[in-house]
């Protein structure tokens, strides 16, 4: 029987989608059956994010009304086929056409399916979020280091506990190593301060991100870029491993150095 | 001091049944009996929980208690009865100045984790955190506010009025700071952060903040 993680974070643009794509396709490039479920219904993006929008034919709210058979409306990833499904979520209509007991039994089916069932949360806390939490084992909390994001994210710390959802694992994105240092942005340890839950890993700030997202390629197999390293790490975590935490801070003339050295422009 | 023999009260988890020895119980229950007699309805519906703060309750004396509710249309949630330590006698004794407050000394809410955004605490009496005060989060009561952590939400203690009330904490980084009427902020601008316990109380007409020796 499969683990069922929500990803969630209350404040919007944080990273919750792209956090989603990759770890799903971490975990799937990791050997195992991966399913990731849209939930942000009339908003839906994971799709883009994975590049699968054009094959979309059914969605979550078919699935639930009885439109079609869930394994119609599961969408195979372009490069780990049968090993990363998605669902997509309904554009077309609004929040609470799904109401928490469907999405119950739809979770509880998919886990019998697969060995991870990661499901997008739409941002905020209302009807959205409470579906996406219902069925779930697990939370990750996505937070940027930026206090209103911290804020939120506290609160929704809150809201799951209070959903007996405990023991909630927070990623860190968009870190920015440089700012941090010169104390212009929040550290690491500011924001455990207030948080105080595990950390399950620290993202930094990478264009290459951007360029992956509108590629509709997840970043976590490039082997060159930091982020998708740390996306490789937090799979590794998910997995029960135990790894070490990026070293963000590297020094310039160490960077330069290395250059040098690999004879590669990094 | 301990004239009641029992006391009924709400808290957030809902409402709470505060037996002071249990080896009166006979005449706990006739005290009961009187006090929802004379709250006549008012609790109908309601599920109790019972503290103890002296000697057990057999599971006879907790469905007697069961039964007695159930006349007044109550509930007995039936987890066993928490055996609270008295506070002591002489601590009560040293102070006598707070029976002259609306509260009671030993009328503390005991929170064993963290408040966070979004959550507020309202508590008629002292309000103890073990664990944090976050911002975006607040408590407010009528007594004191000690935060064994780091408070940096919305306090407001002596929230009936009482101006002798105090806010402490290990780390006292409040968003907003509030005893009885008066509201205080910390300073715009960047904040050196407090090195150890502080405490805050009104002296003249403002809340000061100092460090805290015992």
């Amino acid at each position: 029987m499969g683990k069922v993680i929500v990803i969630t974070s209350g404040k919007g643009g944080v990273g919750k989608t792209t956090t989603t794509a990759n770890i799903g396709a971490g975990l799937a490039s990791l050997g195992n059956k991966v399913c990731l479920v849209d939930t942000d219904i009339g908003l839906r993006n994971l799709d883009v994010v994975l590049g699968l929008e054009n094959r979309i034919v059914y969605d979550l709210l078919d699935v639930v009304e009885g439109n079609c058979r869930l394994r119609q409306a599961l969408i195979k990833d372009k490069q780990y086929g049968e090993n990363l499904v998605l669902l997509p979520a309904a554009q077309t209509r609004e929040k609470d056409a799904v109401k928490p007991e469907q999405m119950l039994e739809l979770v509880k089916e998919l886990r019998e399916m697969y060995d991870f069932v990661l499901l997008d949360s739409p941002a905020g806390i209302e009807h959205g979020f409470k579906n996406a939490i219902v069925g779930a084992d697990a939370a990750i909390v996505v937070t940027t280091p930026e206090v209103s994001a911290v804020r939120d994210a506290d609160r929704i710390i809150g809201l799951l506990e209070a959903a007996e959802l405990y023991e909630p694992q927070l990623i860190i994105n968009r870190v920015r190593p440089d700012m941090v240092r010169k104390g212009d942005m929040m550290d690491i340890s500011d924001i455990d301060d207030i948080l105080r839950i595990k950390i399950l890993g620290v993202v930094p700030d990478d264009e290459d991100i951007i360029v992956s997202t509108n590629r509709g390629e997840p970043i976590v197999n490039d082997k060159r870029s930091k982020a998708g390293q740390a996306f490789r790490n937090i799979c590794r975590r998910i997995l029960g491993e135990e790894v070490p935490f990026l070293e963000l801070q590297e020094r310039k003339m160490l960077n330069w150095f290395k250059k040098i050295l690999s004879g590669e422009a990094r | 001091m301990h004239s009641e023999l029992c006391s009924i009260k709400g808290n957030r988890d809902g409402l709470v049944i505060t037996i002071m020895d249990s080896a009166r119980f006979s005449e706990v229950l006739t005290t009961l009996d009187r006090q929802l007699k004379s709250a006549q309805s008012f609790f109908a519906g309601a599920s109790a929980k019972v503290m103890l703060k002296q000697g057990e309750l057999g599971p006879e004396q907790l469905d007697s208690l069961e039964q007695l509710l159930a006349v007044y249309g109550m509930t007995l949630d039936r987890e066993p009865p928490r055996l609270q330590q008295p506070v002591s006698e002489k601590l009560a004794v040293e102070r006598p100045e707070r029976q002259e407050r609306g509260y009671e000394p030993e009328n503390t809410l005991l929170v064993r984790r963290t408040i966070r955004s979004g959550q507020s605490l309202h508590y008629d009496g002292n309000v103890v955190v073990l664990g944090d005060v976050n911002p975006g989060a607040e408590v407010i009561c009528t007594g004191d506010i000690l935060v064994l952590g780091s408070l940096r939400g919305v306090a407001h203690a002596g929230a009936e009025g009482e101006v002798d009330a105090t806010v402490f904490a290990f780390r006292l980084e409040p968003t907003q700071l509030r005893i009885a009427h008066l509201i205080a902020r910390a300073p715009d601008g960047k904040v050196t952060k407090p090195a150890g316990p502080e405490v805050a109380r009104i002296v003249g007409n403002t809340i000061e903040v100092s460090i805290y020796n015992h």
